[in-house]
């Protein structure tokens, strides 16, 4: 992927997660990734960085089912909020599973997917079915 | 910087739901605490204001409305908000300009007021002191972020929820001893397994309560504190820390980063360790970070938090007494007064004002709170003179 002119940072990485991506920016001067709303690497201080998409797939670290939904989540009717480890990457997301009642139903280490960015409820995320 | 800096003086509404407007519940906090030191208010030099929901109460600029109502309009003051580590984070810079010689007295107040906005908006106000693009924004409310630490630390070692309602039973029973708790009510483990989920593994039991309420000390120069003739208590360590904001960001979710890095800045400045303090007041906002918070602190092992309260050594005459004001969880959490209630339960233990929840022959006490889910963190020790 090209560079890009810095544009609001949080727009870049919602078109990504559009597409089901994460963004990344690896630091041209140590390499370390991270979120691409970060604005200086944490290991150096650089901000020279090369946009980086991986897909959004990975396991789940850990989760909750929000069972008492705050505002704008109540016409959901149960869902999960998800950190995972994204699959081939050095970092962590995290978003909202739609249709998920009991934690038996999302193990760790489930496999989950980015399915979008909901304008209302953010990055939105799907169990992927096991084999 | 020489300074020795003391608390002289504290005071504390009732933590709770409360009628008077936020500037009356400050007001008599302070009252209090200007009161217990035997000070005038034309003694205090600067007003150190935490607060964070001000805005829900139509107040913020707090100071100097505080300041004019304590008839000292010409003091200067300031607000620091620090989501739920407000009170520890302002106490801090306070302790820093006593110690660096800018004050000889400061006023150092905490307050809130949030109960009237209702537990749904409350709920929202506080999921913002969240990376609120990242864990708000996607649903997360803060009883969620906690559980999704619970469930990471749960996973990790092997802990049941039954391991965190041990906490919750263990704070209720040192609240029902304290007037200004919020809830004063025992309750027993199966109580707790036995609440609604509020945010799986979290029910209701292992959650704090919205709560108002203020509480102010006067932080000052020992020198200060001698000439006053009234009981004091020496602040002998003082650290802050940081954490990844966002609970995705740690590379370990069931510790707090946080929390060890202001705690041995603490240690440090004190020349104690974990093994000398005799109580602590630490941020129980939810049971699990209770559990954490002890590891975290040096009181136990990586992964035996837990046991802890479930065997007792947590209670108030147990090996290392932890919360004997019932803690956020019974005592209740003005975010931005939470910081101070602790030091000022430091102050009442140590002066003789705590009453059947004294901690015995305590002579140094520990107090630990902190931000959101530990994002922002301070540590103070304090020594009984």
């Amino acid at each position: 992927m090209q560079d890009q002119p810095p544009t609001n940072t949080h727009t870049r990485f919602i078109e990504s997660a559009l597409n089901g991506k994460i963004l990344t920016n690896k630091c041209k001067n140590c390499g370390k990734i991270m979120l691409e709303t970060v604005y200086y690497c944490p290991a150096c201080s650089k901000t020279d960085f090369e946009l980086l998409e991986f897909n959004g797939i990975g396991n789940v670290v850990t989760h909750t089912i929000q069972a008492v939904a705050p505002e704008g989540f109540e016409d959901v009717d149960s869902y999960a909020w998800v950190v995972f480890q994204v699959d081939d990457a050095p970092i962590r997301a995290s978003g909202f599973l739609p249709g998920v009642r009991l934690p038996s139903e999302l193990p760790i280490g489930s496999k989950v997917k980015v399915t979008g960015y909901d304008k209302k409820h953010g990055l939105s995320l799907q169990k992927v079915p096991e084999h | 910087m020489t300074n020795s800096v003391c608390v002289l003086g504290a005071g504390s509404t009732k933590y709770g739901k409360l009628n008077e407007d936020i500037i009356e519940i400050a007001l008599n906090a302070a009252k209090g605490a200007i009161d217990s030191a035997g000070i005038t208010p034309k003694q205090i030099q600067s007003g150190y204001i935490s607060n964070v929901f001000g805005v829900a109460d139509k107040q913020v600029h707090m100071a100097p409305v505080l300041m004019s109502n304590l008839g000292i309009p010409e003091v200067p003051g300031l607000t620091i908000e620090s989501a739920c580590g407000s009170g520890s984070v302002m106490f801090r810079e306070a302790y820093a300009n006593v110690k660096a010689g800018f004050y000889d007295c400061i006023l150092a107040l905490g307050v809130e007021k949030v109960t009237h906005t209702g537990t749904a908006q409350s709920t929202t106000l506080f999921s913002y002191c969240s990376d609120f693009f990242y864990e708000g924004g996607n649903g997360a409310s803060f009883p969620g972020l906690f559980a999704s630490i619970a469930r990471a630390y749960m996973t990790k070692y092997k802990a049941t929820e039954e391991d965190l309602a041990h906490v919750a039973v263990k704070n209720h029973e040192n609240g029902i001893l304290n007037p200004k708790a919020h809830i004063r009510k025992r309750i027993t483990v199966d109580d707790v397994l036995n609440s609604p989920v509020v945010a799986s593994p979290l029910k209701v039991f292992d959650c704090c309560p919205f709560s108002d309420g203020a509480s102010a000390v006067i932080l000052c120069s020992e020198e200060f504190a001698k000439k006053s003739g009234k009981p004091y208590v020496k602040v002998i360590g003082s650290g802050r820390g940081a954490s990844p904001a966002a609970v995705q960001g740690r590379e370990d979710i069931a510790t707090i980063p946080s929390t060890v890095a202001a705690a041995k800045q603490a240690y440090d400045m004190a020349g104690v360790k974990p093994k000398d303090i005799d109580f602590a007041e630490v941020h129980d906002c939810f049971t699990i970070a209770e559990i954490i918070d002890v590891e975290d602190l040096g009181f136990f092992k990586k992964g035996t938090g837990a046991q802890g309260a479930r065997e007792g050594e947590t209670r108030r005459d147990g090996r290392i007494p932890i919360n004997p004001s019932g803690g956020l969880k019974s005592k209740g959490h003005p975010i931005g007064a939470t910081g101070i209630g602790q030091v000022v339960e430091v102050f009442e233990q140590f002066t003789g004002g705590a009453g059947d929840r004294t901690v015995k022959d305590a002579q140094i006490a520990l107090t630990h709170n902190f931000g959101a889910t530990g994002a922002s963190a301070a540590v103070h020790i304090f020594q009984k003179v």
